[in-house]
């Protein structure tokens, strides 16, 4: 290998190796675990309220309410975790 | 027995009762497949990294092009600040890789089929990228969960709902892993037990399809083993960068 060749081939591998300055959170190979990625989150985060609500029941005593409220609190959450991984797809 | 499609998640215990205390801590089949993935992880890696000759042979090429593969997607996904925390994140994709690859052997034990499991490694990377956060970025961390440009009077609200969409990752991150995993060795063993009930005449349609979901289950274990370490990165991305 002469010195000229290995010399551009460092400067390639360089600039492989240079860090990015904003890193880009989804790229297109990744995007079909983007898909698996909103189906979940979706229902994960009902699941998550529901859960907060149940155990703040049992604490205060309130029965139904705050199962209730933080079941729909859960819903508003989940729909804002597709929304922002859509968001973050689109960029 | 082996018509039911759900025997194959069952965990039985493998030699002698081990009790600590109360806890139940006797070696099982998930415990065993466990040993033989991280076992298989270790030698392949150790065989790859021995050589180090300038022309790999199969398995350290093999070794190599999961190292630039992984390291690519930490880069790209949580920036040049989370190469400290690649061995980590190496060793978990290789893990559950492993795990998910040994189960697509005919008679083996998928351990990842399994909610227990998936979530402690999800609860485990939850814990670990929130102090990670904390140490970051101090109190500051609790920034994430107040977004910027929202009216005072919205704020009580979107503070509960940010902090239950931060909760929920865990569960998001292990009930996909593990719901994946069960349901595509589920529907193979459903195709299965047709291929036995039709016979040599109506059998042939769901051998077919047996073929087609073995091909498959590969690709989603390994998607699977990708999307649970490519989201490992993505929280530790917010953690490290924290911005909006």
């Amino acid at each position: 290998m002469s010195e000229d060749q290995f010399k551009t081939r460092l400067k390639i591998a360089k600039n492989k190796a240079k860090p990015r300055k904003s890193p880009k959170n989804e790229k297109s190979s990744s995007n079909i675990g983007t898909a698996f990625k909103m189906s979940t989150e979706l229902v994960s985060a009902v699941v998550v309220g529901t859960i907060i609500g149940f155990i703040l029941d049992n604490w205060f005593g309130t029965k139904p309410w705050l199962i209730l409220i933080f079941f729909f609190v859960g819903v508003i959450a989940g729909i804002m975790n597709v929304v922002k991984s859509a968001k973050k797809m689109q960029r | 027995m082996a018509a039911n499609p759900m025997y194959q998640f069952n965990v039985y215990r493998i030699g002698p009762e081990i009790k600590l205390g109360e806890i139940d801590i006797s070696f099982t089949n998930a415990s065993l497949f466990m040993v033989i993935s991280s076992l298989a992880v270790l030698i392949i890696f150790n065989l790859g990294a021995k050589k180090k000759s300038l022309i790999p042979d199969k398995i350290q090429l093999l070794a190599e092009l999961s190292y630039s593969f992984v390291s690519k997607m930490i880069s790209d996904t949580a920036g040049s600040k989370a190469k400290p925390y690649f061995s980590f994140i190496f060793s978990l994709f290789m893990f559950v890789l492993f795990c998910n690859m040994f189960g697509m052997i005919p008679y083996s034990f998928t351990v990842t089929s399994h909610i227990i499991v998936t979530f402690t490694l999800a609860i485990f990377i939850f814990i670990a990228v929130t102090i990670i956060g904390f140490i970051k970025h101090g109190l500051g961390y609790l920034k994430l969960f107040v977004p910027s440009g929202v009216p005072i009077i919205l704020l009580p609200l979107i503070v509960v709902i940010e902090i239950i969409s931060y909760l929920s990752r865990p569960v998001s991150l292990s009930v996909r892993l593990f719901a994946n995993m069960m349901a595509g060795h589920t529907m193979m063993k459903v195709f299965g037990g047709f291929v036995i009930s039709l016979g040599i005449i109506g059998g042939w349609l769901p051998l077919s399809f047996s073929v087609a979901l073995t091909g498959l289950e590969i690709l989603v274990a390994f998607l699977q083993a990708y999307v649970f370490a490519i989201l490992t990165c993505i929280y530790l991305n917010d953690a490290l960068n924290l911005h909006h």
